[in-house]
């Protein structure tokens, strides 16, 4: 695993650059662990003061430092990206591998279900939502509502690999020493699909956060927990660019496109990683 | 000490006893489209037994109907292929099991007195888990034995059949063709069972490869004093390893015999024609190969299913179907000219 890293941190300049982006995310939400001021406490420094040495990234209108708005938005919209993504992983693994193993009936009744959801448009409900729970709409129940529309593609694919694993011999073989069928899928097929699992989780990941981001521009969430959308919203709100606080939206839009890139890039090299095709042809050959 | 853990090695017995008895087994693959139904006779009437400790192989080129056949023994068929007629019944060391009769207690049996060899060693193991995990799923809770017993049965196994107990950590990719064969064959035979199906197990192994794996199959059944299965359609293999041979043409037999007799003096002219097309040493003779190609079995003919393509058929052979009766050398054969056909 660690050699793997290595490998393709010394090799794959895509992953090398992916990585140190990444890094430079981490790094700042790891400073809003030691942010001087609250979260939510306004006209604590100086309002509308450009980037400088004493405020990196300048101050907005509101009177908060955006250095420290950036890291703790930062960290609540990764959150939600990763809450996101590990409950959509969870249910496009059990669709996936049940409806591809067990097949016939159950998979046309599954898959039917599968393409419903995944043609639904997912901004439209989201936005219905959002008007009809109003205040109960906390970022948990959006990340839920958003896991339960960000599975389908995902489900699909694992299912068209179980859909191979299913006629292998040591699915056979299994079957035949009396493994029981979910012992078959958990032990036997879910290690098999992991990179695959891997791999759509980043993409998934940038799904969930421009979700995110696009509702609370539009100030669909909760306007008082800091995200990046909800940034450029209070950016906006107050007229930040009319009133020439250009910094208030450019650090947050910055940041936002360094990580998904980060992200984007990541996902790539390790798809290059796992098709050996590719791969290849780096080698030149 | 290692011995201690083992189980008593089986007595031999003198006494024949049957450890598998089919009765006119007949399984069928159907379909049904649009109303229309459409049967596949694989397996059409079967009759055999398979002795205490003796390999008894099936022959037959490919669409004959072998592999439809020890799937359906094995109680491992799934639809659209069912049993539609007959039995099959084994008897180990006293515990009798009807497979389509009492199916929770051949789930019970499987792998422990049931064993399979897959055909195809590329892919029986899960390319993506070491070796051990095999072992672990599909062996141990056969055993009865907790696991660091289990783990030293199992490496006292591996040794037993000339591989390093280090295999165990291994991903299968990590080993050569005829190892991973090897480990087949260990995870076939480590909870010692009465009968053990080998679906050409040496088919894509190169010459020397497959007499390795041949010697060890025939070395462990000797040990265990089981009974082997062996389908192939490599004539040259049966004639190596199996005590008694079957010959199976669309989905029926065609002939049974020990194996030897069989060879020497083939008694239905599809045999003769099979040993016929088989290489010798020094015969520099152009193989004759059969005219025509194996029947349909959704359609076979009428009678006998070998008579288009029989040089000797008469009359009869196209409006009767022939019966398993007792050959000339002590097998048995469906042919209505049994033992006139000549090759030579």
């Amino acid at each position: 695993m660690f050699k793997v890293l290595f490998d393709l941190l010394r090799y794959n300049r895509e992953f090398l650059l992916g990585t140190l982006l990444i890094l430079i995310i981490l790094a700042l939400i790891a400073c809003s662990f030691f942010a001087p001021y609250g979260e939510n406490d306004i006209y604590v420094v100086i309002p509308d003061m450009p980037p400088s040495a004493e405020h990196w990234l300048g101050t907005n209108s509101r009177g908060q430092e955006i250095f420290w708005q950036l890291s703790i938005s930062m960290r609540n919209t990764l959150m939600f990206g990763v809450v996101v993504a590990a409950i959509s992983r969870v249910i496009a693994i059990v669709v996936g591998l049940v409806s591809g193993y067990i097949g016939g009936r159950t998979d046309q009744i599954i898959m039917a279900v599968n393409d419903t959801l995944g043609a639904l448009p997912n901004i439209p409900i989201l936005l219905l939502l959002v008007f009809v729970l109003r205040d109960q709409m906390t970022w948990p129940v959006l990340a839920l509502t958003a896991a339960l529309l960000g599975w389908t593609h995902d489900s699909r694919l694992i299912r068209s690999v179980a859909l191979s694993l299913r006629t292998r011999e040591f699915t056979r073989h299994a079957a035949f020493s009396g493994m029981r069928t979910g012992q078959i899928l958990f032990r036997e097929h879910l290690p098999y699909v992991m990179p695959i699992v891997f791999f759509t989780t980043m993409n998934n990941l940038i799904w969930a956060i421009g979700l995110e981001v696009t509702l609370s521009i539009l100030g669909f969430s909760d306007i008082n927990r800091p995200t990046i959308g909800g940034m450029i919203y209070w950016a906006n709100a107050h007229s930040a660019m009319v009133a020439g606080i250009w910094w208030w939206i450019a650090v947050p839009m910055i940041f936002v496109v360094i990580l998904f890139l980060g992200l984007f890039l990541l996902a790539m090299s390790v798809n290059e990683y796992i098709d050996p095709r590719s791969r290849l042809a780096r080698m030149g050959a | 000490m290692m011995n201690a853990t083992l189980a008593p090695e089986r007595p031999a017995t003198t006494a024949p006893v049957d450890v598998l008895t089919i009765k006119d087994l007949k399984a069928y693959y159907i379909n049904e489209h649009f109303g229309v139904r459409r049967e596949v006779r694989a397996v059409d009437g079967i009759d055999l037994t398979v002795r205490r400790n003796e390999v008894y192989g099936i022959a037959g080129e490919s669409s004959s109907g072998k592999t439809s056949l020890i799937k359906t023994l094995a109680g491992a068929i799934r639809p659209p292929m069912r049993v539609v007629e007959g039995s099959v019944k084994f008897d180990f060391g006293g515990k009798h099991i009807d497979v389509y009769g009492e199916p929770a207690k051949m789930q019970a049996a499987r792998w422990q007195h049931l064993s399979y060899i897959m055909q195809g060693s590329m892919s029986v193991l899960n390319p993506v888990r070491r070796i051990k995990h095999a072992f672990n799923n599909f062996a141990y809770r056969h055993m009865g034995l907790d696991a660091t017993a289990f783990r030293r049965r199992v490496e006292s196994h591996l040794d037993r059949l000339g591989l390093d107990a280090s295999v165990l950590e291994a991903f299968p990719h990590q080993l050569s063709g005829g190892m991973r064969q090897r480990v087949t064959i260990a995870l076939a035979t480590v909870c010692e069972p009465e009968f053990i199906i080998a679906d050409e197990p040496t088919t894509a192994l190169d010459v020397l490869v497959q007499q390795d794996v041949l010697g060890l199959i025939k070395e462990v059944q000797g040990r265990l004093g089981s009974s082997v299965v062996f389908v192939t359609h490599d004539m040259s293999v049966h004639a190596a390893i199996t005590d008694r041979l079957a010959i199976m043409y669309a989905g029926r037999l065609a002939e049974e015999g020990p194996t030897q007799a069989l060879f020497d003096r083939p008694q239905h002219p599809y045999t003769a024609h099979l040993i016929a097309s088989l290489p010798r040493i020094g015969d520099v003779s152009t193989r004759k190969s059969l005219a025509g190609k194996p029947p349909s079995l959704a359609n076979p003919p009428s009678g006998c299913r070998f008579h288009p393509r029989c040089p000797i058929a008469i009359e009869r052979c196209s409006k009767e179907v022939p019966q398993m009766l007792p050959s000339a050398t002590g097998g048995r054969v469906a042919c209505f000219r049994a033992g006139e056909v000549s090759m030579q």
